[in-house]
């Protein structure tokens, strides 16, 4: 029988052990072809050009040892079977080695010709039947994803002829309604609401899954968020006759996150919490910070309702977990949501959890980066170790035509954006990541190492060339103001890391006061 | 004041009535297509304020429509809103590069739906612009 050739990258720094087990190979396979390394470095350059059918790997070499090399060299050919060749003394950790994915062990000295073929053999067969396998799997995944998704899609066709409908003779449009008819529609409206939510769901959850969810972090005022979330849901908290309240610490500062996603999140928790939360009882959305974890906010939900199990604990943001006590509640959804909200806060680095005392109530919690400029601004303030003598703050407003905005308003403003960060200096200057828009006005912040004089050159260099963008004339208007950054009372004798925190810490302040005032609408008192 | 004339393109005939409805509600005069290819012979005969149009529809979909009208010298600007069941990730960029004023998927809501048609209705001071109520 013609088998092909075997080609084996033996890794092995003992030459004497080397010739041993080139001499067992070639006496049980002839069509062998053996090819010797005795360093890691050589193999991983080895398994970066050549695809070898086996790996015979001694464990201890002069650049590796234990673990770490299996690790490695399973890292940079995870299909090609390895087999460990170990010493009498470090068994253990060849079994342990077999657990975590290599396929077998042979101990050296203890190896006949017909041992070490069958080894080889076995080991080429098992790693082609477990990717095998791996594949079969993930085309599993990607058929049920691709299903779903269209799945989903299809449902929207005909829940949209009913949502039409509906909503025509709610509002009167193919004559007058009865209250009682009326009330009737009422409900259906709702399922269909519902309905639209699970479809949503569904496809989230899908992403999710197939790691196909985004995120766009942006700079946001959580309390912010968290006053929206509550303001969407007090009609469902009242009525429920359930308590809605706030809980916000003022110094919060702002965080790093996708405000859309994030608002999801509370809203689904809040939801979650008022319906689990009987008559009387309340829930409180609160935020804060902790000494323990400087980096991070903690957002919370806090409900008075029947809280959950232990065992429910640990299982409740695993997808399609539904709550076996929670199932006499005839609408309690698809047993997607928590799984999305853990999957949303993954994405932005954080953590979500649940704390419940049976009985007593729930609280839900999840952590946000901070928004922190103190690393983003320490390359530009900072010249020859000393921080630089002048700041300015220019903020630059992109307000839309109309709202929502007509056309592409992204893909202008984005335009704008990068034209903004080619009219600062990279060394000194710095424009900060996008900050929260609201609708249909984008407002970026430039920090210039500049003083106000030389800020009006800069300005005026923005203006001309963001006037230049066609896009931007016929769609929107644009605001340049600047203010320079208080830093005469920075001490200058303290650490150089701090001085840097200070400004930061001066222009975030500067920041989420001119963003605050202009959601009052006052106009921004800081800025000329 | 003449009613803004809206151009609806699905090929959903209950989804075209009931928009039809909602629209003549709204002071809108209301004319439809339910394929990609009468869709560009209707934009040149009625010559309408703003264009609805699905993505998914027979005989040339909404982004064959979107490249044919963008390429009209008397239809580019004339605004469209796509209203489609597929997916936001993907098409809604693609839709607005392709010239789409806006991108809404299935369900819409009316309020969200009329606003936007407002806003891509020509600006008011202009003499002769059609007024929703």
């Amino acid at each position: 029988m013609d088998r092909p050739e075997t080609h084996v990258l033996l890794i092995e720094d003992n030459p004497g052990d080397a010739d041993l087990v080139r001499l067992r190979l070639v006496e049980g396979e002839p069509q062998v072809r053996v090819e010797c390394v005795s360093r890691l470095s050589d193999a991983l350059e080895c398994l970066g050009k050549e695809t070898p059918s086996l790996v015979l790997l001694d464990l201890n070499l002069p650049d590796s040892r234990g673990a770490e090399t299996f690790r490695k060299i399973m890292e940079k050919a995870p299909n090609v079977p390895v087999v460990i060749l170990s010493g009498q003394d470090d068994e253990a950790l060849a079994i342990k080695a077999v657990h975590q994915g290599v396929q077998d062990y042979l101990v050296k000295g203890d190896v006949s010709s017909k041992q070490l073929e069958r080894a080889m053999r076995y080991a080429v067969e098992r790693q082609a039947l477990l990717r095998s396998l791996e594949i079969a799997r993930k085309q599993q995944l990607e058929f049920k994803n691709q299903f779903l998704s269209h799945v989903s899609h299809e449902l929207r066709t005909p829940l949209t002829c009913i949502h039409q409908y509906v909503t025509l003779l709610l509002d009167g449009l193919a004559g007058p309604l009865a209250p009682e008819q009326s009330d009737h529609l009422k409900t259906v409206l709702k399922s269909v609401n519902q309905l639209h939510a699970m479809i949503r769901d569904l496809l989230e959850a899908t992403r999710a899954e197939s790691g196909k969810m985004r995120v766009e972090p942006r700079c946001v005022s959580i309390g912010e968020l968290m006053q929206q979330a509550v303001a969407m849901m007090n009609p469902t908290a009242q009525g429920k006759q359930v308590g809605l309240e706030i809980g916000l610490d003022s110094r919060i500062p702002l965080v790093y996150a996708d405000p859309d996603r994030i608002l999801e999140v509370l809203i689904n928790l809040t939801d979650n919490a008022i319906k689990f939360t009987d008559v009387d009882g309340s829930v409180m959305v609160k935020a804060c910070m902790t000494e323990a974890d400087p980096g991070s906010v903690y957002v919370s939900v806090t409900d008075t309702g029947r809280g959950i199990s232990r065992e429910a604990q640990s299982l409740i943001f695993e997808r399609l977990y539904q709550d076996p006590d929670s199932i006499d509640n005839n609408r309690s959804g698809l047993g997607l949501g928590l799984f999305i909200c853990k999957e949303v806060v993954r994405l932005h680095g954080g953590r979500i959890w649940v704390t419940s005392e049976p009985g007593q109530g729930s609280i839900f919690t999840f952590t946000l980066p901070l928004y922190s400029l103190t690393e983003l601004l320490a390359p530009v303030v900072v010249y020859q170790e000393h921080l630089r003598a002048a700041f300015v703050l220019v903020r630059v407003e992109l307000a839309a035509l109309t709202n929502p905005p007509r056309g592409n308003w992204r893909e202008t403003w984005q335009q704008c954006l990068e034209t903004l960060r080619r009219c600062v200096y990279l060394d000194k200057d710095l424009v900060l990541p996008p900050m929260w828009a609201s609708g249909s006005t984008e407002t970026f912040f430039v920090l210039a190492s500049t003083d106000t004089e030389r800020a009006g050159i800069m300005t005026t260099r923005i203006r001309e060339q963001l006037e230049r963008i066609a896009d931007l004339k016929t769609k929107g208007t644009l605001t340049i103001t600047t203010a320079p950054v208080e830093v005469g009372s920075v001490d200058r004798s303290q650490s150089l890391e701090n001085q840097v925190e200070a400004v930061a810490g001066r222009v975030t302040e500067m920041i989420m006061a001119s963003m605050d005032k202009k959601r009052k609408g006052n106009g921004v008192k800081h800025f000329n | 004041m003449r009613k803004p004339k809206i151009l609806v393109v699905d090929d959903d005939p209950d989804l075209v009535k009931a928009l039809r409805l909602r629209l003549r509600a709204n002071n809108c005069e209301v004319i439809t297509a339910s394929d990609g290819y009468s869709v560009i012979a209707a934009a040149q005969k009625e010559h309408p304020d703003v264009i609805i149009l699905d993505l998914g529809l027979p005989a040339g979909d909404g982004f064959v429509v979107l490249e044919r009208l963008q390429s009209s010298d008397a239809l580019s600007s004339i605004p469209v809103i796509v209203l489609t069941a597929r997916d936001p990730q993907g098409n809604e960029q693609r839709a607005l590069k392709a010239g789409a004023a806006a991108f809404f998927q299935k369900p819409v809501d009316n309020e969200e739906l009329l606003n936007v048609i407002r806003v891509s209705l020509p600006h008011r001071s202009a003499p002769g612009v059609p007024m929703m109520s």
